[in-house]
């Protein structure tokens, strides 16, 4: 690290080159390392890292360490085969049997090679099996035996060569000494460093592993050498307190809309059956109304005020579908099973006016909970009202919503529901599983708007989407109780997909 | 929605025209019907709930050889016939029946079964499962007319798909039938349709008789509908009569009429209905005039009879099988359906105003960022609750289904503790320190009036170590984020330990309440690590907020 044009370096690398800039002519590492009292494995890194900084170059060579081996030792103090093979026959008369020269001491190798060696001399015969001490060069042999010993003697402590001495290959192949590869590293301090060091802008620095406030205000961080962290080593990761994944995607939905003008509205989970069905020109006796699709309540009253309502439904109802219309029918109280009544309500209360309004909020009807069906669940519902509003620019408000949700490709069939007409059901093409069912709106009925004494000049178009389904797409739920779920373990493990984090 | 399932050749024979695969599922989209499935020549679809006409193969070869062309719209003749049919002595309970006749029948296996067929799904759908319509069909020449609809508190004849002879009682006692649909008589007053011999056409609607049942050798059927509805009698009579019909080179239909008092004085009463369409209406509902586009053929294809077309109205005549059809509404989508959805087009128009959050969800996210802040974390759960631990954590009244699948969710919440409870137990198990809060409605039981919603924010610490200290450091936060001033007062509460709970007022109304659960209520929940919980009223927080 350059600070202030003084260049910091950690405390050993400090040292080392500060003891170079003694020496100057350069060093082994190993006198480095006795020197400075560092271990050579430790000072490696720090000579790479000066290296690096072109504060010092290395220069590797090869040498020989020569060393009398473990057999070398025992000759020393033995004596030479050969010379005990001669001593032998001389304090013998100056024969031997093989068989005796092989008992004393000598094994079969050492004894071929001893007798190969005192016949080379011309001090032996061997004749029918018996060996023979002969007139040869005695003094020649002795002396050879005694440089031999004399070389093993000096290299009781490994010496080193550069190069590798002649005798060396000789007394290898005997065993006599052993010859280790060693790689010198010699150091040399480079001209940047003597100049820095001559100009006294090498700084001792202090390694740290944190910064510190107390080395921030108190400026030692100019000094600091920060420890070097392993990135490949595992972390372990938080867990983020999150919203829950289905408030995240409702915050995602309910942007969308407000973008495309929509007003937020809401409306009573405890409804009349006059606002969750007469009112929508459904028949009191439309299966739809059946105690298996709709959860009734004893313990409340819906107090219905709205009476003009009330008698407007009657009317329709008695001269469109001629039934005996019943009002303690359309007085029970229910659970609503759709957000329709919430737009309807809205309706009756705005009246005759240019507005949109959407609704993202629970609807119930009688189920038993299972990965697919639920008894409680969202809808995303919503409505266009105007002079000028169509079906085909409802058609329009769905390729737009499905844009913005991140589905290009719409496409529409007609489809039936108690209070649209005409009635469609939308269809979005997904990657993986095809044509999904997720649109379903319609204009509504004039019947209906009669209801709510909307003026005729004026259009309604509708729709009401199950958007758990695709709260599940988005999420990548299988399991559409996980939209509900309280388990921390469901709630952490969810991913939030990249079409919320793009477009939310 | 119904399914059902046809021959394909069956269908070309209707429509008098031969069908690729690919043009029957094309056309069958306009009809409202989802092809299912195939397998060899039966094809399943499913067919939607407004057009009862397509609930089998008559209906559905009529529609299509209409819409291709091949087939002409139907004009309807009803004869005269020299019979009636009296019901002076109907059921009170039940009282009305009308009867329809169609001669010169040709019916084979498959066309026998796709009547029965049709019969099976309008009980199922438009007849309310028999309780509104019971229909019934049989071989005018096996009874001898007239026919009588009566009440009697016994007979004896031989039910349909049964060897032996049975009473009434018998008969709801011991057939399938009969166990399934007794609660729709009245014992002792039970309805029956008899000729003039006093020979059993039918038990209506429970079973139908043997020994007079409509059968490949059928020339002449007589067909009856009985029940409460009598506007919805007369369609179920004419779509089953229309249908029937069509199996008949020369079908001739004739009409009955009837003794005793009735608000019709003949059946069947096949009359097109005659629909007048503004072009206005249609450009003003469509955003287009298909006709305009398209031409007055787009309406043919759909089973209309163009009475008259001028530049502002198209007045039309409506099949009298087309039951759907209530007004020009009706027309204006077949109209648009003909001309084909993806071909609409359509854009959104610009917004007449700004879009917006309401204020309160508004609000409700703010206070979700304060919670997660503070290290919190969010959970859901269900509205619907289990009323023992709603009566376990509260003392006020809640909201009762009264006919629930299951009682763990079979009342409403009117506060968020129990749930937040409910989120502890779950994961008390897995974890030792929880700090969870959850944002939602609730529903308080009124006097007198709809149960109004109200929304709370609700929290809870629980483990080893949490206090009611821990409580309140959560709530001194959260208020001071959002600047409101609040004071405490002690408060007794049954879900609480006494001397460990408060009251939150702010301006000296209470908005919560915070506080350590307890012990009595943990063990009754199999909760077993020590929970303090708060719950504040979201709305009452806001007003006071504002003013």
């Amino acid at each position: 690290m350059r600070v202030l044009e003084s260049l910091v370096l950690p405390p050993r690398q400090f040292r080392i080159v500060k003891y170079l800039g003694e020496v100057r002519e350069g060093a082994d590492v190993s006198e480095v390392s006795n020197s400075l009292g560092f271990k050579e494995s430790d000072l490696m890194r720090d000579l790479a890292e000066l290296e690096s900084k072109r504060l010092i170059r290395l220069e590797k060579t090869l040498r020989y360490l020569v060393k009398t081996s473990e057999l070398g030792l025992k000759y020393l103090e033995l004596g030479l085969p050969e010379e005990r093979v001669l001593r032998y026959l001389i304090a013998n008369n100056g024969r031997a049997r093989l068989e005796e020269l092989a008992s004393a001491g000598l094994n079969e190798d050492e004894l071929r090679a001893s007798l190969g060696r005192l016949r080379r001399y011309g001090l032996i015969k061997l004749e029918s099996g018996l060996v023979f001490l002969a007139e040869g060069a005695l003094s020649d042999f002795l002396g050879e035996v005694g440089r031999v010993k004399e070389i093993l003697r000096n290299h009781v402590k490994p010496v080193s060569y550069d190069n590798l001495p002649d005798w060396v290959a000789d007394l290898k192949r005997r065993g006599f000494v052993d010859v280790d590869d060693v790689k010198i590293i010699k150091v040399y301090p480079t001209q940047d460093l003597l100049k820095l060091l001559s100009e006294g802008r090498v700084v001792e620095g202090v390694l740290i592993t944190n910064l510190t406030s107390e080395a921030l205000v108190t400026g030692t961080w100019k000094k600091a050498i920060f420890k070097e962290f392993d990135v490949g080593v595992e972390v372990p990761a938080r867990t983020p307190r999150l919203r829950h994944p289905y408030t995240l995607f409702m915050k995602y939905v309910k942007e969308i809309l407000v973008e495309m003008g929509f007003e937020e509205v809401r409306g009573p989970y405890v409804e009349s059956c006059l606002w969750n069905f007469d009112a929508l020109f459904v028949p009191q006796y439309h299966p739809s109304r059946k105690e298996t699709d709709v959860y009734y309540v004893d313990n409340a009253r819906a107090e219905v005020k709205e009476v003009d309502v009330l008698e407007r439904t009657k009317k329709v109802h008695t001269e469109v579908w001629k039934y005996c219309w019943r009002e303690d029918v359309a007085r029970m109280t229910v659970l609503r099973t759709h957000t329709t009544p919430v737009s309807l309500r809205t309706i009756y209360e705005r009246g005759a006016g240019e507005y949109r309004v959407f609704s993202f909020d629970r609807v119930f009807r009688p189920d038993t909970p299972d990965p697919t069906h639920l008894m409680e669940f969202h809808q995303l519902e919503g409505i266009i009202v105007g002079r000028r509003v169509t079906f085909r620019e409802l058609l329009g408000f769905f390729k737009e919503l499905a844009k913005r949700l991140g589905m290009e490709e719409v496409r529409f069939k007609p489809a039936y529901f108690p209070f649209t007409e005409p009635s469609v059901e939308g269809f979005v093409k997904h990657p993986k599983l095809g044509w999904i069912e997720v649109f379903p709106g319609g204009m509504f009925r004039p019947e209906v708007l009669a209801s709510v004494a909307l003026p005729t000049d004026y259009k309604v178009a509708a729709w009401g989407i199950g958007i758990d389904r695709l709260a599940m797409i988005v999420l990548g739920f299988d399991d559409i109780r996980n939209l509900y779920s309280c388990d921390l373990d469901v709630i952490e493990s969810t991913k939030i997909p990249g079409v919320i984090l793009k477009n939310a | 929605m119904p399914k059902v399932e046809v021959k394909l050749w069956d269908v070309e024979r209707v429509a008098e025209t031969p069908l690729s695969l690919e043009e029957l599922a094309r056309i069958l989209e306009t009809l409202k019907c989802d092809l299912e499935e195939v397998r060899g020549d039966t094809i399943v679809y499913e067919a939607s709930h407004d057009r009862p006409d397509m609930f089998s193969a008559e209906g559905l070869g009529r529609s299509v050889g209409v819409y291709k062309g091949s087939r002409k719209p139907i004009k309807y003749v009803v004869e005269d016939s020299p019979t009636y049919l009296d019901v002076s002595e109907a059921p009170e309970y039940r009282p009305y029946a009308f009867l329809a006749i169609v001669e010169n029948l040709e019916l084979d296996e498959e066309a026998v079964r796709q009547i029965f067929q049709l019969q099976e799904k309008l009980h199922a759908t438009y007849c309310g499962d028999r309780e509104l319509v019971s229909i019934g069909l049989y071989d005018l020449d096996k009874v001898k007319p007239p026919i009588k609809y009566v009440e009697v508190e016994n007979a004896s004849y031989r039910p349909l798909g049964y060897e032996n002879v049975m009473s009434l009682d018998e008969i709801l006692r011991t057939t399938e039938k009969g166990l399934k649909y007794a609660h729709l008589v009245r014992h002792r007053r039970y309805p029956l349709l008899i000729d003039s011999e006093g020979q059993v056409l039918s038990f209506p609607p429970i079973l139908n008789a043997e020994d007079n049942k409509v059968t490949e050798e059928t020339r002449r059927a007589v067909i009856d509908v009985t029940g409460t509805e009598p506007y919805l009698m007369m369609k179920m009579l004419n779509v089953i009569t229309t249908s029937v019909s069509e199996r008949s080179r020369n079908p001739v239909i004739r009409k009955v009429s009837i003794k005793g008092s009735s608000p019709f004085p003949y059946s069947p009463v096949l009359e097109e209905t005659v629909v007048e369409v503004g072009r206005g209406h249609v450009t003003s509902l469509l955003g287009i005039d298909p006709i305009q586009v398209k031409g007055p053929r787009l309406l043919e294809s759909m089973g209309y009879w163009i009475q008259s077309l001028s530049e502002d109205r198209v007045v039309v005549k409506v099949p009298p099988y087309r039951v759907d059809v209530l007004s020009y509404v009706d027309v204006i989508e077949d109209l648009a359906i003909s001309y084909g959805y993806n071909e609409l087009g359509g854009e959104i128009s610009n917004p007449p105003h700004f879009g917006r959050i309401n204020p309160l969800e508004r609000f409700s996210e703010y206070l979700r960022e304060i919670m997660l802040g503070l290290g919190l974390q969010e959970v859901l759960n269900f509205m619907l609750t289990d009323p023992e631990i709603l009566a376990l954590t509260s003392e006020e009244g809640f909201v009762r289904v009264r006919n629930p699948k299951m009682k763990t969710y079979s009342a409403v919440r009117n506060s968020l503790l129990p749930t937040i409870l409910t989120s502890v137990k779950t994961n008390s198990s897995k974890r030792r320190r929880l700090e969870i809060f959850e944002i939602g409605d609730v529903v308080r039981l009124e006097e007198n009036t709809l149960p109004k919603y109200a929304k709370k924010l609700a929290y809870g610490l629980a483990g080893d170590g949490y206090t009611l200290t821990d409580g309140l450091v959560v709530l001194k936060s959260l208020m001071k984020t959002i600047g409101a001033s609040y004071e405490l007062r002690k408060t007794s509460r049954k879900l609480l330990i006494e001397g460990r709970a408060a009251e939150i007022l702010v301006n000296g109304e209470s908005v919560g309440v915070v506080g350590e659960v307890s012990p009595e209520v943990l063990i009754n929940l199999s909760i077993y690590i020590p929970t303090t919980v708060a719950e504040v009223d979201i709305v009452k927080l806001f007003s006071k907020l504002s003013t």
